[in-house]
């Protein structure tokens, strides 16, 4: 029997956003691996008339669905912008950066492997990022999208972009803002489960859940000597899809679909101990 | 003197036998945890959570815990952030089920939390632990200001001879979620003055300035106004105290918002609330004081969460 799940629950099919989506929206990016069968859409509905962006994983056995995973982004479950949830953003955009949709020149391609390991860096230097790693997997030009806002290089209106020396800001692009140090927060980056590695385009998709587990783990030093409280204030877990465009070894562009969830939680498709583990599975 | 021997040999074995039986008898009565002892272990619970350290409990080697229906580490989510806690506390127990109940108002970097408890203890030891967290971003309505000290009515004893038996009092309660799921307050044997208190806010009877007026706990259901909540299940009640006529229930309502209005009699078509709008279920803890075989008060910490999320116990 095919398995679905919405928003990490196992629930029968047609039911959820079965019974209250409305409408097609105008975003659409498609993420596909032929190699394990599985395809992935990042793309924006309607929901009793209310814009939501959907993120849907199916896998294909022998030309049926064996799989669906749906993550729905509605109003009220992204903490940063409580009334947003990105579909209207992303359809501004009118589809996903043509970077995204570029393919590699054979001979520049990687294996599957070293796709997802250098995807996955970006992952483990968030964990509980210190600023003093090594980031030169970014890309200069590299710039992320998150939740259909621009996230890097202050063309951004984010509420985290606030430019104060404790709080991570948009205004920096995607290295600076790890060499801060001021990401610390995400205690924990786990669940990682890259289910596109689709070398042809140079694209890694991952499903993860990004830990805060506030407490004292608010409490950290900079690069540059300061002891900093910054953060989430109570334990909570961001459910995450993010796909990464992979050039020549680096990452050059980054879009996150995610919202909030119960600290902790069960994407429904790991067993508990591969749920808790911060290690890449592909 | 011939029986000499063999009296001394049945006198040994008795002795043997009574000293077994008294060993026995103790460790009974060392591992058996009845009322204070249950309610003791919830203070070292609270004490140890705010000290950030589960190893001041007494755990059982294979101790399972869960918040908000998340299976986790125990140490890690409100153990990590529990800064103080309020003055509110209520605590029940079925000692018959090893079962502890308790509600606590706890401080989490300058926010109140409600927070509803549920441990199992085997031979002093605590097995479950079963915790949901209100807090204001996972919650439509939180007010832990209201919340000093627990409502008289769930701290009185009920007389030995008025004490429903378990069975009938999950029955009761059982009740009042049929009711909810049938719109009708009718089959609900409410107390006439029932008050119903969730996250710290008075929830019924109403206040005479919502949209439905000052209606009881019954006449609310009756509306319809709660036809958003399609199902409630699973339903569980884990501690009945029949001393204090409490019932615990651990339960989660199901909203697939497939309808956001509903025709009340007398009122015209009405919205309904927000949890209308889109697919989500919310898990409650809720209290229930029986008196006199009727509901009396109501108290729930109430999380909402993903349509149909599991609560880790089903």
């Amino acid at each position: 029997m095919v398995k679905f799940t919405e928003d990490s629950q196992r629930l029968e099919l047609g039911y959820g956003f079965w019974r209250t989506a409305t409408a097609k929206g105008a975003y659409k990016f498609y993420m596909d691996d032929p190699v394990v069968g599985q395809v992935v859409y990042f793309g924006t509905m309607r929901e009793a008339g209310n814009p939501v962006s959907l993120v849907l994983r199916l896998r294909i056995e022998q030309k049926k669905i064996a799989e669906i995973e749906t993550i729905v982004i509605r109003t009220g479950m992204n903490p940063s912008r409580p009334a947003d949830t990105g579909a209207e953003s992303f359809e501004k955009m009118g589809g996903p950066d043509p970077l995204f949709l570029e393919t590699i020149p054979p001979a520049e391609r990687v294996s599957r492997d070293e796709l997802a390991r250098t995807a996955n860096k970006y992952f483990s230097s968030m964990q509980l990022n210190d600023g003093k790693c090594d980031y030169s997997f970014f890309a200069d030009d590299c710039s992320r999208i998150e939740n259909g806002q621009q996230a890097t290089e202050g063309r951004n209106t984010m509420a985290s972009g606030s430019g104060q020396n404790n709080s991570y800001t948009a205004q920096k692009g995607c290295r600076a803002q790890f060499e801060t140090g001021l990401l610390h927060f995400v205690t924990r980056i786990r669940d990682r489960r890259f289910v596109v590695l689709d070398t042809e385009h140079g694209v890694a998709l991952a499903f993860g859940f990004f830990d805060h587990a506030a407490g004292n783990t608010r409490t950290f030093q900079t690069p540059d000597g300061r002891t900093v409280a910054a953060g989430p204030t109570q334990p909570w877990t961001r459910e995450i899809a993010e796909a990464l465009k992979v050039e020549k070894g680096k990452i050059r562009r980054i879009i996150a679909i995610f919202q909030r969830c119960p600290y902790g939680m069960n994407s429904g498709w790991s067993s508990w101990e591969d749920s808790l583990s911060d290690k890449a599975r592909w | 003197m011939r029986g000499g021997p063999v009296l001394v040999f049945l006198s040994g074995l008795l002795l043997l036998i009574s000293g077994a039986v008294s060993i026995s008898v103790m460790q009974a009565a060392d591992e058996s945890c009845e009322r204070a002892c249950l309610n003791r272990i919830v203070d070292q619970y609270l004490s140890a959570l705010v000290a950030h350290d589960p190893s001041r409990l007494p755990l059982a080697k294979n101790v399972r815990f869960t918040e908000d229906g998340v299976q986790l580490q125990l140490g890690d989510a409100l153990w990590a952030t529990a800064g103080g806690l309020g003055t509110y506390k209520l605590v029940f127990a079925e000692p018959e089920a090893n079962a502890i109940g308790a509600y606590a108002v706890v401080q989490e970097n300058g926010s109140g939390a409600l927070l509803a408890l549920r441990l199992k203890v085997d031979k002093r030891k605590i097995t479950e632990v079963e915790t949901l967290v209100a807090r204001k971003p996972t919650t439509g309505i939180l007010n832990t200001d209201n919340l000093t000290e627990p409502r008289p009515a769930f701290l009185e004893n009920v007389p030995t001879e008025e004490r429903p038996s378990r069975e009938e009092m999950v029955s009761i309660v059982n009740k009042y979620f049929d009711g909810i799921e049938q719109g009708n307050g009718d089959i609900v044997p409410f107390d006439p003055d029932c008050i119903r208190i969730e996250n710290g806010i008075q929830t019924c009877p109403g206040s005479a300035s919502s949209p439905l007026g000052a209606l009881s706990c019954g006449a609310q259901l009756s509306t319809k106004i709660f036809t958003y909540i399609q199902s409630v299940n699973p339903r569980r009640f884990p501690v009945v105290d029949r001393e204090r006529g409490l019932v615990l229930a651990i339960v989660r309502f199901n909203h697939p918002a497939t309808q956001q209005t509903v025709a009340v009699p007398g009122r015209g078509r009405i919205t309904m609330g927000r949890y209308s709008t889109w697919p989500n279920s919310t898990q409650i803890a809720e209290l229930f004081k029986i008196k006199n075989r009727k509901i009396k008060e109501i108290t729930a910490a109430i999380v909402t969460g993903a349509y149909k999320v599991p609560m880790g116990w089903d």
